[in-house]
């Protein structure tokens, strides 16, 4: 459960540009809540501030009742983060990339390896597990972070666009095991600006749009709410016209 | 300030099964990176065998010259005896070449000695006869070779002037009214003050680069690969992950240092290195003594490495500021060198400088008191805990991250 109340995120040498600006939201528990938002919308800035690394100016965020500001190293034993900033370690295989996010989490031995296998078969990764990361593609690199982001079963999921990249069957993949986190009663914030993830995944919707939360709820609220038909026209209708693309 | 400060209940659970993760994770990384790998190795295993086979050949040669004298004449016909004499002193007396001033000049002949055509008519009329020895001084090659003759012709012009005043009846003691004997104090250990140098030098020099790719790679190379926004989203504090960083580095470095002195250690003993007398100690004993004196160093430099690397944007900017202080490391003992003083008791309080003084002594085969050594490691140590709280510090600033 994640409880955003009035966030702020300020950047700039007089802190003039407002990158978060005032934003409250709720993502439930067993339900995946889609961050959706053009480019410069404050997407990343906002989950960066939930996953604890960088401190908002203003207003507060709990994450299953865990301050993100004061209860910062307790709320990370909680969530899966998969950054924007993804990268692995290229001389490390996919199996030692993985392995040592579980062990910083504190987890070790055959149960460990156990989730790994576990994971890297969801995944479709089996065959990649022992070759180092060097040569993998974009969307094998993509399935290494996110099975790295979930190998200690964290009740919260922050995902950064996690289907940048990725070719159909992959996001196909990815959103069954979504599903299946959902199942199993995890909160599944996602961002992403591509409106088909959205409707085809998320449960609740936030709209952002300058730092600010334009609209929220169901797609049939938002549908309602804009008086329009497709879920993309009413994104371009709240954002004001030709948003999208301007920025 | 959030590095650790709330997190106390977290750092007594397991925080040592979390550092010893990423100094795990760090140096199998490291090991991987064959290319870098090999070259660090190679240029520390190699480079004591390389520089002392070099320098010893160098010092036998110019030995063998001042030994072995030849020694071009010019005129030889106008003084016999002198040539005589010179080749009583063992000296082979040649004809000297045409061009021998253009010879001199660009290094292939050492010295050469011109007669006066006058010198009988000079000796006759009781005048002080000309020898010229025409030589390059410039050119440290030919220094033995200059020294060896001016000695035989100086102790030839004391010869024949005692002869003079015995004939008259006088004691020599008249005309040479002192008498000058040279003690030389330097034991063996103590001459070959370059190779001392060399050696004490390539000691700290090893402490710093060992670390170097390691340590960049682990801090400006995090960022720059993407991999430290997700490391500090962990539970784990960023002083944790300095500390586990700092410890691969360390380790990596003392193997570095190890090796480099193994290097010496074995050409020193077993190499079949000419004998220029020069023989100071470097045996087991005085190994493990260094290796002690630098392991303040190897605390220090890695933990320096470690702020430097975090403080660049990118591996670019990071690896220009390393050079700075590769450029401060590696000037200190060279200052040191040139002002010949004796060192001022302040300056085994810092760092480097210290840890060269006492390497120096090391090698000389001095004692070292404990509490010298303690002086020497106390600042580095206090250093290194300063330096691996503000890495904590950079890494929990939000900016680290902004500026990726």
């Amino acid at each position: 459960m994640i409880t955003a109340d009035g966030l702020v995120k300020r950047f700039g040498r007089k802190r003039e540009i407002a990158a978060v600006d005032g934003v409250s939201f709720r993502a439930a528990n067993g339900a995946i809540t889609g961050l959706l938002g053009p480019n410069g919308a404050g997407k990343t800035t906002l989950q960066r501030m939930l996953s604890t690394v960088v401190t908002p100016d203003a207003g507060s965020a709990a994450i299953d009742g865990l301050d993100v500001v004061r209860d910062r190293y307790r709320v990370r034993n909680g969530i899966g983060v998969l950054s924007d900033a993804r990268g692995l370690y290229a001389r490390l295989t996919a199996r030692e990339n993985v392995r040592y996010y579980g062990r910083l989490h504190g987890l070790s031995g055959a149960a460990l390896e156990a989730r790994i296998d576990v994971l890297f078969a969801g995944l479709g990764l089996s065959e990649l597990a022992d070759r180092r990361t060097q040569g993998f593609s974009q969307g094998e690199r993509m399935k290494v972070a996110i099975a790295r982001a979930i190998v200690h079963d964290p009740a919260t999921l922050l995902l950064d666009e996690p289907t940048n990249g990725l070719d159909i069957m992959s996001i196909r993949g990815l959103r069954d095991l979504l599903r299946e986190l959902r199942a199993a009663g995890k909160c599944i914030l996602f961002s992403t600006h591509v409106m088909q993830e959205v409707s085809a995944l998320c449960d609740t919707i936030v709209i952002l749009g300058h730092g600010r939360v334009i609209a929220s709820g169901t797609a049939a609220e938002i549908l309602a709410q804009s008086r329009r038909a497709t879920l993309e026209d009413a994104f371009v209708a709240l954002l004001g016209s030709g948003e999208g693309l301007a920025a | 300030m959030h590095c650790w400060g709330p997190a106390k209940d977290w750092l007594r659970n397991h925080a040592m099964d979390r550092i010893f993760t990423v100094t795990l994770k760090e140096l199998v990384d490291t090991l991987r990176d064959r290319r870098t790998m090999m070259v660090t190795l190679l240029t520390s295993i190699a480079a004591g065998p390389l520089f002392l086979t070099l320098i010893l050949n160098m010092a036998a040669n110019q030995a063998e010259r001042g030994r072995e004298l030849k020694l071009p004449v010019m005129g030889a016909a106008y003084a016999p005896a002198l040539v005589a004499f010179l080749e009583r002193q063992q000296i082979d007396v040649q004809p000297a070449p045409e061009d021998y001033e253009a010879k001199i000049r660009n290094g292939d002949l050492d010295v050469t000695l011109v007669i006066d055509a006058g010198f009988e008519a000079d000796v006759a009329a009781g005048k002080a006869a000309t020898v010229r020895l025409v030589y390059d001084r410039s050119r440290d090659r030919a220094r033995a070779s200059i020294d060896a003759a001016e000695i035989a012709l100086r102790t030839y012009n004391r010869q024949w002037g005692t002869q003079r005043l015995v004939l008259r009846g006088i004691a020599p003691q008249v005309a040479l009214p002192l008498e000058i004997e040279g003690v030389d104090l330097a034991t063996p250990q103590q001459s070959g003050a370059l190779i001392l140098f060399l050696v004490a030098y390539y000691g700290l020099f090893a402490s710093l680069m060992g670390g170097m790719a390691l340590a960049l790679d682990a801090t400006a190379g995090e960022r720059e690969r993407g991999s430290l926004e997700p490391l500090l989203a962990t539970p784990l504090v960023p002083l944790e992950i300095v500390i586990g960083k700092w410890l691969a580095i360390a380790a990596f470095d003392a193997l570095v240092v190890c090796l480099t002195l193994a290097g010496f250690y074995l050409t020193l003993n077993f190499a079949p290195l000419p004998a220029v007398g020069v023989p100071f100690l470097f045996g087991a004993t005085e190994l493990l003594r260094f290796l002690l004196i630098l392991a303040p160093l190897i605390a220090l430099l890695p933990a320096a490495l470690l702020y430097v690397g975090t403080r660049g944007r990118t591996l670019k900017e990071a690896q220009a500021n390393v050079s700075v202080l590769l450029f401060v490391v590696s000037m200190l003992p060279v200052i040191q060198l040139f002002l010949q003083k004796k060192e001022p008791a302040w300056l085994l309080w810092a760092p480097i400088s210290a840890q060269y003084t006492l390497l120096s002594r090391a090698l000389r085969g001095d004692a070292i008191p404990a509490l010298d050594w303690l002086q020497s490691a106390a600042v580095p140590l206090a250093l290194t805990a300063i330096t691996l709280f503000a890495v904590a510090r950079l890494l929990g600033r939000e900016t680290t991250l902004a500026s990726r």
